[in-house]
């Protein structure tokens, strides 16, 4: 059941107009209700994940208490590991047991000695590598002492398994969506109506802009060998809007349809592309993720303290670690390891934090170098994404080489029955729309928001891509 | 509440209004051209008079030279369309009784489109935007499954198929962008093919009681269309080549022509001659059906 089909569309104003007329009474009503519609959203994958969800929430949620209530220390650090290495270990044998069953296999096979990988017949369920964040934020931050272990389980449980981020996040803090469990929530109008404006964006991106870019991305990538240097670097920029209105589409409708029901959840990007350099695209890309594997990754490794050599070392294993987090492939870490070798420069020179105010142009002289360090920041993820596209590194590389060895820069008409330029159009009507409301959440709200709303529902419905569906990219992570 | 459940009914009117505005639109754009596609070029017509007419799928489309049929004095316009099964072929036949087309002989390829009475998603959405002005095409719709929906939901269609009669489809309409469709007359010619194409398997594909076959050959009884049915050439390396006796059991009038055309070097793909292919096809057609006249 994806936000953008017809069957959620008909869930969710069931639910909403049960959680406020039928379940608003309390707390304990509404969290009790909202935990089993999550359960039931969840289900509609596939049941038998269900257990998975309910083992991990009562695993975090025993092994938290016990943590908070353990005297000796040894007793803390047991119950503390048993969380961490089931948590862990469900994620490394759904997620990435075959991939190292395959590469141990093929690695045994290079050397002379012939093996067949073991590989186990088990589908990735979705959405666990977010909510085993969930869980796993919650235990270390309990063990650290920055918070006190929750006693009511249901209000664990939708904590973790709350549907709008169930699936693809964004990754939630027991810091700040447990507080809000806890209050009783009252219906809010301006509130509710930001949600709705964020579905509508968020729909704007994943239907009109993702998917409409999937389909000459698709064409193009598939195809590379056949491509010349424009499609190529077409293909590259079209996929960068892909997983962007994909992702950040799904991540708008996830806050907005929260909205509907009181809570407020994590920010999830803040206009990336428009970053000057890469460590400001990693503040504004995936922020829930970015800022976890910071606090529970890279500063407890040292951080930026320490000599450079040590800094250097944290920087590629929170990058690796990140890429890994995305999918059992060569690809994911290569691009995690192309980011932090983008990041390199920015960590010696000390100018990681340059760039922390949101990018402004005038008709200045500075207007121009914040012009081209956009420009350059995008090219460079852009560069990233084909590795993240890609089927494997090598067909990367070739990819890229050629580019600049093809060396033809005319339309092509591609299998979509498509010219390869067709889309920029849409492309650049829609950075200017994000650029223009780069200092907001979505463009809708504000002046003539009827208007913006009407237009965004007009591109849905005129512009959208319906017929060749495609699946929100991170549900698969 | 009360201001959220305005709101929202805001919304929804919205969305009922711009569903209705852009049917209209989008239907108005479709009804003023005719040169983009066969359909189009079928709907908004008048009466026309042919010798022969050609309707298939692709192995229509690339395998009949119109051309050659004219030398012969022939008046001749192919309509076959690349993906069509025999649903959308007797659908474009109903419409050019219903303009009362003049034909004296349809040729029909009837041989892998036999195997099923399903439509052909990508060429019979061609004919949507009409749904609503033709009882032909309303009626021919109306055991589809999804009917209802393309019927009575105002733009449905148009989202449904957006690949083909949606935004982009509608503003190269707007803008009287040609296709190469009704070029050759309607012709299409194949360049030669890889030699890795010339393989094919056939056994999954049961000829069976075709429902728009059957129709078609009604249609031309009522109308005194002369029907050829024929079978057309495949490459050598297939499997399952009983397919077309098979077809033939059911069908001993479709004249089995699979074999006419030998050699590699007359396919594009394993199912689709080239051009030179389909000119010696074409010849072979011409002279045993309307080698007297």
């Amino acid at each position: 059941m994806f936000f953008n089909s017809l069957p959620f569309a008909i869930f969710l104003p069931i639910v909403f107009l049960l959680y406020w007329f039928i379940f608003s009474k309390t707390k304990n009503t509404q969290n009790a209700f909202l935990v089993v519609v999550s359960y039931y959203f969840y289900s509609c994958w596939d049941w038998r994940f269900l257990f998975l969800l309910l083992f991990s929430t009562l695993l975090c949620y025993f092994t938290g208490i016990k943590i908070e209530k353990s005297i000796k220390d040894s007793s803390r650090k047991f119950w503390f590991w048993l969380s961490i290495v089931f948590n862990l270990g469900f994620l490394a044998i759904f997620k990435y047991y075959n991939f190292f069953a395959f590469s141990l296999s093929e690695a045994l096979n290079n050397i002379g000695i012939h093996s067949s990988p073991l590989l186990l017949d088990v589908i990735l369920p979705v959405g666990i590598s977010f909510y085993t964040f969930h869980g796993l934020s919650y235990v270390i931050d309990i063990y650290y002492k920055r918070i006190n272990s929750e006693k009511n389980v249901v209000d664990y449980a939708l904590f973790v398994s709350y549907f709008p981020l169930l699936v693809a996040g964004p990754i939630e803090r027991a810091t700040h969506l447990l507080p809000q469990v806890k209050l009783k929530r009252s219906f809010d109008f301006e509130k509710a109506k930001e949600g709705v404006y964020q579905i509508i964006w968020g729909l704007v991106k994943k239907v009109v802009i993702a998917d409409t870019c999937a389909t000459y991305a698709n064409a193009i990538f598939d195809n590379y060998t056949s491509m010349n240097s424009l499609s190529l670097i077409l293909g590259a920029v079209y996929f960068a809007f892909q997983i962007y209105g994909d992702f950040s589409g799904y991540s708008d409708m996830a806050l907005g349809m929260s909205k509907l029901f009181g809570l407020d959840l994590l920010r999830n990007f803040n206009y990336p592309y428009f970053s000057r350099d890469i460590a400001e695209f990693w503040r504004r890309w995936h922020i829930s993720l970015s800022s976890w594997f910071r606090d529970y990754l890279y500063i407890p490794l040292g951080g930026s303290r320490g000599s450079k050599l040590k800094q250097v070392r944290n920087v590629f294993i929170i990058f690796v670690v990140s890429g890994f987090w995305h999918g059992a492939n060569w690809t994911f870490l290569a691009w995690g390891s192309i980011n932090a070798l983008y990041f390199l420069p920015s960590l010696l020179l000390g100018t990681n934090r340059t760039n922390m105010e949101t990018a402004e142009l005038h008709w200045d002289f500075n207007s121009i170098k914040v012009f081209f360090s956009i420009l350059a920041t995008f090219t460079l993820s852009c560069v990233a994404w084909i590795f993240f596209r890609a089927n494997t590194i090598h067909i990367a590389f070739d990819y890229i080489g050629k580019i600049f060895t093809e060396g033809t820069f005319a339309s092509q008409f591609l299998q979509n029955e498509r010219y390869s330029y067709e889309l920029l159009l849409l492309v650049l009507a829609f950075v200017l729309v994000e650029w223009n409301s780069r200092f907001k959440i979505e463009p809708i709200s504000g002046k003539y928001s009827w208007l913006k709303m009407a237009l965004c529902l007009l591109a849905i419905i005129a512009l959208g891509t319906y017929a060749d569906y495609k699946e929100f990219i991170y549900f698969q992570f | 509440m009360k201001k959220f459940i305005t709101l929202v009914a805001k919304i929804l009117l919205t969305i009922l209004v711009l569903l209705i505005a852009l049917d209209w639109l989008y239907t108005s754009v479709y009804f003023k051209n005719q040169d983009r596609g066969k359909v189009q070029y079928i709907f908004n017509s008048k009466a026309r008079n042919y010798d022969v007419i050609i309707l298939g799928s692709s192995r229509a489309n690339n395998h009949f030279v119109p051309e050659l049929f004219e030398k012969k004095g022939l008046k001749t316009f192919n309509y076959g369309m690349s993906g069509a099964h025999l649903f959308e072929a007797s659908l474009m036949l109903k419409l050019m009784v219903e303009r009362n087309y003049k034909i004296k002989t349809v040729i029909l390829e009837a041989d892998l489109g036999l195997c099923n009475d399903q439509l052909a998603d990508g060429i019979a959405s061609k004919f949507l935007p009409y749904i609503h002005y033709s009882e032909i095409i309303k009626n021919h719709f109306s055991g589809q499954k999804n009917f209802n929906e393309l019927y009575y939901i105002p733009f449905y269609r148009y989202v449904d198929y957006d690949a083909i009669i949606g935004f982009r489809e509608m503003f190269f309409n707007a803008i009287n962008r040609k296709t190469s469709h009704l070029e050759n007359q309607g012709y299409h010619p194949l360049l030669n093919g890889k030699p890795g194409n010339m393989k094919n398997d056939l056994t999954p594909l049961k000829p069976i009681r075709n429902k728009y076959y059957e129709e078609i050959k009604q249609i031309c009884k009522q109308n005194n269309y002369n029907l050829i049915a024929v079978m057309t050439p495949m490459c050598s390396n297939v499997k399952g080549m009983d397919y077309f006796e098979k077809a033939n059991k059911i069908y001993p009038e479709i004249h089995n022509l699979e074999n006419v055309v030998q050699g590699d070097q007359y396919f594009s793909s394993c199912g689709h001659l080239n051009d030179a292919g389909a000119r010696m096809f074409t010849a072979i057609v011409i002279e045993k059906f309307f080698g007297e006249e």
